[in-house]
């Protein structure tokens, strides 16, 4: 197993040579071990095991920002030469420097340091998992096991030096019942709760249940998106909406609605990078990370920013940057994002609830509007499931919607970097194929 | 205790550099290189696959290979389904010919070309403009205990032009890219960036568009979607042979209008094209639906030896992940209708131009994508413009709703995803008459 901290040496002989070429510079380190068991039906069929180790380098000189990622320690030499040639290409930007280090108050919990990735332990829990999917009437599919456990680090020529452990557990299962299938997952931090017996049954629940689905008539219906359906919407159109280069850069739905109550008022939305599989002390800047509030009482309060965002627009850093840009730069995004609103028994009065979205990747990420298949969606009524829907389209504008919440269920379901109850989401126009 | 030997194994492994630029509203926010050395090890020991895959396989020498293989194998250990591999020909076609190499044309020179791109669209009333190059160049190399051995380059460069409109608070965006094969392909292309800006203002003031029933006519791009989304994964043989795809056990069975002919064909060059699969299998053009009747799965070595009928060489890998069976230049043939017969044939309905892209649940056959934008069709013409308009189906009763096929296939390049991988494909259609479409829009 190796860490980023077996390479301390080759990471300060990078910023002592880039120190001599640029006025600043960045090393970003990022290795893992991971093993994975993938099912065919109920067999494991495929048994993977992955070393990973990516080096990205970022050097700016008067404000040229240049950056670039090998995979290889041997190449880092060209590395940084393609960071300084990328340099020297960008244009120029207002630039207040590179994060001094600091000292953090919290600590944050990511790492198991019981869960070892091996073949052993992951057949353990695939035969769990697939134990627990016995009984009903849908056959397995498909599905998998994985364990990961990797670290990264962040060095930069002010002298910053944070390193970050993190492990991972997760199983998903995908059922099939005649042309009815059902997929759940779980993904967590500790290994003890990982929950194979729940990802089991609600994917046989999910086969099983819709088996006997039926068309229904277009119609105007009150809709309630379970976390896995809203998370969807969430990151594909709001959370780009609320990133501040999007907002400067006149690609935002909510650019001029900061300080304007522009949903509803119970809505809630905020990231808190300390708590969550995503928690972490430092953003990919290597700046601190904070609570940022952006949406409260339905009213938008900030947008996020990472510093060279912040820097080019008179802003401060909110420690927003995450490693998901071109050649490993960092970019806008969130930590652990959580989401709420006035909580109601939002499968008391009859609604449509779906599971799944297909083809959400689809809407128009600007307008927030979205036509989407409905996937695993059933009527509701009295907090019970009534009758099945085989197949209906879903149309509406996220944000309009945003404006009129019905209300949101107690329990949170934490999915990738998002925490988010179920909402139900009042008169939407849904499009059925009965003839 | 005998030293267990696998009855395969093969390496692949990538030694590549990508390229990347991005331009927004006149700046050029980054432009550099990366570098990737990634290999994948696979080995079949009594049961199924085990697989290594491991970054700076470069580093790793004879030795690092063997100690890969012992691994992968020693993992194998944990697999309980047996696999067995078909017998496949092999071979590596010759890579098309580059018109003009990326490689040497400076960094310098393809910001320049970008931004003359990029500042093309920035009409009155664009709010937003942002321009992207990519270009990935490698080489791969796959050997395997069979004594296969080969070794080729892979050379992929595109651009991609967004534009924002804006007007009283309403935001609108419309898109243009290219991608190829055969080099660079970003000059004197300053026309497609108009395009999109010009489109961008026009769905300012395009309605929404009404769902519901109706008659649709899909343009070769979206129609390259629909056969893409519809019929290529549905018949992939892994979904196939985990049975989470509606189209098994349909081997000749009339599921499709006669009109219709779907193929999938990597030995094209488009920018799906590959000279060899991922593991070593010889290419071949695959008819999946001919004059309506299913004819053929894609397949892997793996999925050809348990379902069978069907053509393997569709085993494709993003990077050094695990091959999987996937699509690579996939189309609808042409068929005989003029543009005139197909307006005619629809009536009343919708022009469904471009895609936003799509999606597929194989095992419950149902779609859905998303056109950019459209037209109203009334009495055989073409009259306002629509925005937000959606389609879904069935793909087992839509796919027989396909009544009039234009001659005018085109093909477009993108990127399709599966398994969280990302390959280049291409999709391409005529224009088709789709009766009795579920269109989806915010008004009844």
């Amino acid at each position: 197993m190796h860490n980023v901290t077996d390479y301390t040496d080759l990471v300060e002989t990078v910023l002592a040579k880039a120190a001599r070429e640029a006025d600043e510079a960045e090393v970003y380190l990022s290795v893992s071990d991971s093993v994975s068991l993938e099912l065919r039906r109920s067999q494991v069929g495929e048994a993977e095991k992955a070393v990973s180790w990516a080096m990205g380098i970022r050097t700016i000189t008067d404000g040229h920002i240049g950056a670039s990622l090998t995979e290889s320690p041997a190449r880092w030499e060209d590395c940084l030469r393609a960071a300084l040639a990328s340099g020297r290409i960008a244009d120029s930007q207002a630039w207040n420097g590179l994060p001094e280090p600091v000292q953090f108050s919290r600590e944050i919990d990511t790492f198991d340091s019981t869960l070892i990735p091996d073949a052993g332990t992951a057949t353990d829990l695939i035969t769990a998992l697939c134990n627990a999917a016995e009984g009903g009437e849908g056959e397995i599919a498909g599905g998998g096991v994985s364990l990961g456990r990797g670290s990264s680090l962040i060095a930069n020529t002010h002298g910053v030096f944070y390193t970050r452990e993190s492990t991972s557990a997760s199983a998903s299962l995908e059922v099939i019942n005649g042309t009815s299938t059902g997929y759940e997952f779980d993904h967590v931090t500790y290994l003890r709760d990982l929950n194979t017996e729940r990802v089991a049954k609600e994917a046989m629940f999910f086969a099983d249940y819709w088996a006997g689905a039926g068309d229904i008539e277009s119609c105007t219906a009150d809709i309630v998106l379970t976390p896995s359906a809203l998370s969807q919407l969430i990151g594909g159109i709001l959370m780009p909406a609320l990133s501040g280069r999007n907002v400067h850069a006149g690609r935002s739905h909510l650019a001029d609605k900061k300080g304007e109550p522009c949903m509803d008022s119970s809505f809630v939305l905020y990231d808190d990078p300390y708590v969550g599989k995503g928690a972490t002390r430092w953003d990919a800047d290597g700046v601190a990370t904070r609570k940022l509030d952006f949406i409260k009482d339905g009213t938008v309060q900030s947008f996020a920013y990472d510093l060279r965002t912040a820097y080019r627009y008179g802003e401060t850093s909110t420690g927003s940057a995450v490693r998901s840009g071109a050649g490993g730069a960092p970019a806008v995004g969130v930590h652990c994002l959580k989401l709420d609103a006035r909580r109601d028994n939002v499968r008391e009065e009859k609604a449509i609830c779906t599971h799944g979205l297909i083809g959400a990747h689809t809407a128009n990420t600007i307008t927030g509007d979205f036509s989407v298949e409905l996937s695993n969606a059933a009527w509701v009524e009295n907090g019970e499931y009534g009758a099945p829907i085989r197949s209906a389209m879903l149309s509406g504008n996220l944000f309009a919607m945003l404006a009129d919440i019905a209300g949101a269920g107690e329990e949170k379901r934490e999915l990738g970097r998002m925490t988010l109850p179920e909402v139900r989401f009042n008169n939407l126009h849904v499009i059925g194929k009965e003839q | 205790m005998a030293t267990e030997e696998p009855r395969y194994y093969d390496l692949r492994h990538l030694v590549g550099t990508s390229t990347h630029i991005e331009i927004e509203n006149g700046t050029i926010e980054a432009a550099g290189q990366s570098f990737a050395d990634s290999a994948i090890v696979r080995a079949l020991g009594s049961a199924g696959w085990g697989m290594v895959i491991i970054d700076n396989f470069s580093e790793a020498g004879d030795s690092g290979l063997k100690q890969a293989i012992a691994d992968a194998l020693a993992l194998s250990r944990a697999t309980g389904e047996r696999v067995e591999l078909a017998d496949v020909q092999t071979g590596v076609l010759p890579v098309p010919a580059i018109k003009e190499d990326p490689r040497e044309v400076s960094l310098e020179e393809k910001t320049q070309l970008l931004a003359s791109i990029e500042s093309a669209a920035r009409l009155p009333g664009i709010v937003n403009t942002r321009a992207h190059y990519v270009e990935s160049e490698g080489t791969f190399r796959f050997m395997d205990s069979s004594g296969n051995e080969y070794q080729y380059e892979s050379l992929r460069s595109g651009y991609s032009i967004l534009a924002v409109a804006e007007k009283g608070g309403e935001m609108q965006q419309a898109r243009e890219s290219e991608h190829s094969i055969t080099g660079l392909n970003m000059r004197h292309k300053e026309g497609k960036a108009r395009e999109a800006a010009e489109r961008a203002l026009l769905l300012l003031s395009a309605e929404p568009a009404r769902g519901g029933t109706m008659h649709a006519i899909l343009d070769p791009e979206l129609g390259g979607v629909f056969a893409h989304e519809a019929i290529g994964h549905a018949s992939e043989g892994d979904l196939v042979k985990e049975g989470v795809s509606v189209l098994k056990g349909m081997m000749g069975q009339q599921i499709a209008s006669p009109v219709v002919t779907v193929v999938d064909d990597p030995t094209l060059p488009e920018f799906g094209f590959m000279p060899v699969d991922a593991e070593g299998s010889a290419l071949k053009r695959t008819e999946i639906i001919r004059n309506g009747v299913l004819a053929n799965y894609l397949h892997s070595r793996e999925t050809l030896a348990v379902v069978g009928e069907g053509v393997a060489g569709h085993a494709r890998a993003d990077g050094s992940s695990f091959p999987i069976v996937r699509m690579s230049n996939t189309f609808i043939e042409n068929g005989d209708a003029t543009m005139d017969e197909i307006l005619e044939g629809c009536k009343t309905g919708i022009l469904l131009k471009g895609s936003r892209g799509g999606q597929v649940d194989p095992g419950r056959g149902v779609f859905q994508f998303n056109a950019e934008y459209g037209y109203l069709i009334v009495d055989g013409e073409q009259r306002g413009m629509v925005r937000d308009v959606s389609l879904s189906g069935d793909i087992l009763s839509t796919m027989h709703n396909i009544a009039l096929c234009g001659k005018d296939r085109k093909m477009t390049p993108g990127y399709c995803g599966k398994g969280g991988q990302s390959v280049p494909v291409t999709d391409g259609a005529p224009h088709l008459l789709l009766k009795n479409a579920v269109v989806g829009g915010r008004h009844a």
